[in-house]
């Protein structure tokens, strides 16, 4: 659901941050208005991370900290695959992360959440990688950098009610967070997930499909899939 | 120019989700440089990440946690060490490719191997077995042996175009061909043409000639 702020509120405050972004869906090309808000009043952990970028502010780094380092530990280890002092390890370094690279924070670009998740989950693939021992190992960082969208066309966030989330994700039906957890929690692929809980992928791609949905994540413009 | 072929969602999902090798994980960022379209439902499910990290249940850290950390934050410690673009040896038409992918090719810049008259092969290190990860090359107005496919190959166009029996493809186009697809790219006349390609790694290689143009190209016997 998109949260539809009063006109006044759009062309004051967020004006700039309206995008018409259009989907190609198949050969059909339609343009979806689509309103994205970046966290207005809520978002006082974007505000906190600014601190941190501009003054190397302690305080709000420690808020920071209190916030979103459990909230890390929490996120590594769902994923069953990694165990309890290595996802304290990895909390740690993905706070100590967000301490020095605080002053690349976009508002703009993303939520603080959406930020800080972006560096925990590439700490997970450089750590899974060094348990591999992988003989050349080139850091998530490097590999994810996806094009830069020129400033008329910035994309945006959109930003969920905390709390419908929440409850989205509490509600899904078990076997559809089964599925979304490993993907998202434990790092597998459709097909390793596919094989590790032996269904068709079929059944795993539907499953998440369906989740999506739930999820209010909307990927096809135009399609009513499943 | 519209870029009209585009990676399937899972592969998006997957991809904001963190769980592909960095090969897959090349192909989706080069599409990614050139897709506006995907670059929106890649942060739509990079956001969602976002939103399951603020949901879950925090876990209880150790007690001096904030200590350490606090601690550490004025170590002069370095970033681990991240590729670098510059002081590379590149030719102009490599100089136009994509960041990611520069950052991928030696220092001493793109050795490429010889595969046929029109056609060649520069392999990049990424420390994967499952999938390996090149660039192609085809010289303008080139065609490419005909050849199969013994695993799943995508191809990412990243420089100029090129067309086979199905259509013809531009910079950002993602295509993803099955095991047993066979075809025969040509490049277009006016430029040569550059694709970032993804293979899985063959099983087994079969016969002397075969030898050497595998894993990517197996021609088919006429």
């Amino acid at each position: 659901m998109l949260i539809q702020p009063p006109e006044a509120f759009v062309s004051g405050v967020l004006g700039n941050q309206i995008a018409e972004w259009g989907m190609i869906t198949g050969n059909r090309k339609s343009v979806n208005k689509v309103v994205m808000l970046a966290e207005s009043t809520a978002d006082e952990w974007s505000d906190l991370l600014i601190r941190v970028g501009a003054d190397q502010d302690r305080e709000a780094y420690t808020r920071l900290f209190h916030h979103y380092a459990p909230l890390l530990k929490g996120f590594l280890m769902k994923g069953s695959n990694i165990r309890h002092e290595q996802a304290e390890e990895l909390a740690q370094e993905t706070m100590i992360k967000v301490w020095r690279r605080a002053d690349s924070f976009n508002r703009q670009k993303s939520s603080a959440s959406t930020w800080i998740y972006t560096i925990a989950r590439n700490c997970r693939i450089d750590w899974i990688r060094r348990e591999m021992r992988r003989q050349r190992n080139i850091h998530a960082d490097d590999l994810y950098e996806p094009g830069e969208d020129n400033p008329s066309q910035v994309s945006l966030v959109q930003v969920r009610n905390k709390r419908i989330v929440r409850d989205s994700i509490d509600s899904l039906p078990q076997e559809q967070k089964e599925v979304i957890s490993k993907i998202y929690f434990e790092g597998r692929t459709h097909s390793e997930v596919s094989e590790e809980l032996s269904l068709p992928l079929g059944t795993v791609k539907s499953r998440i499909r369906l989740a999506l949905k739930r999820l209010n994540v909307q990927l096809d413009a135009d399609t009513e899939e499943v | 120019m519209q870029v009209s072929k585009h990676p399937d969602s899972d592969l998006l999902i997957d991809y904001a989700a963190g769980a592909l090798g960095p090969a897959l994980c090349v192909s989706i960022s080069s599409h990614l440089h050139f897709c506006q379209d995907c670059r929106g439902k890649n942060s739509e499910l990079t956001n969602l990440g976002g939103s399951f990290l603020e949901s879950l249940e925090p876990a209880q850290l150790s007690t001096n946690a904030l200590d350490e950390v606090l601690a550490r934050l004025d170590e002069i410690e370095h970033e681990p060490q991240t590729l670098e673009t510059a002081q590379k040896n590149l030719k102009t038409d490599e100089a136009r490719l994509p960041n990611l992918v520069k950052k991928l090719i030696p220092d001493q810049g793109v050795k490429w191997q010889f595969l046929s008259p029109a056609l060649r092969i520069s392999r990049l290190v990424v420390g994967e077995n499952r999938y390996e990860l090149a660039l192609h090359k085809i010289k303008a107005g080139g065609k490419a042996p005909d050849h199969g496919h013994n695993g799943l190959e995508i191809t990412v166009v990243l420089q100029g175009s090129f067309s086979d029996e199905d259509g013809v493809y531009h910079e950002g186009d993602f295509l993803v061909r099955q095991p047993g697809d066979v075809h025969r790219p040509t490049a277009s006349q006016n430029d040569s043409c550059i694709c970032l390609s993804v293979s899985e790694a063959p099983i087994k290689l079969v016969g002397p000639i075969k030898r050497l143009l595998n894993p990517f190209f197996s021609v088919t016997p006429q």
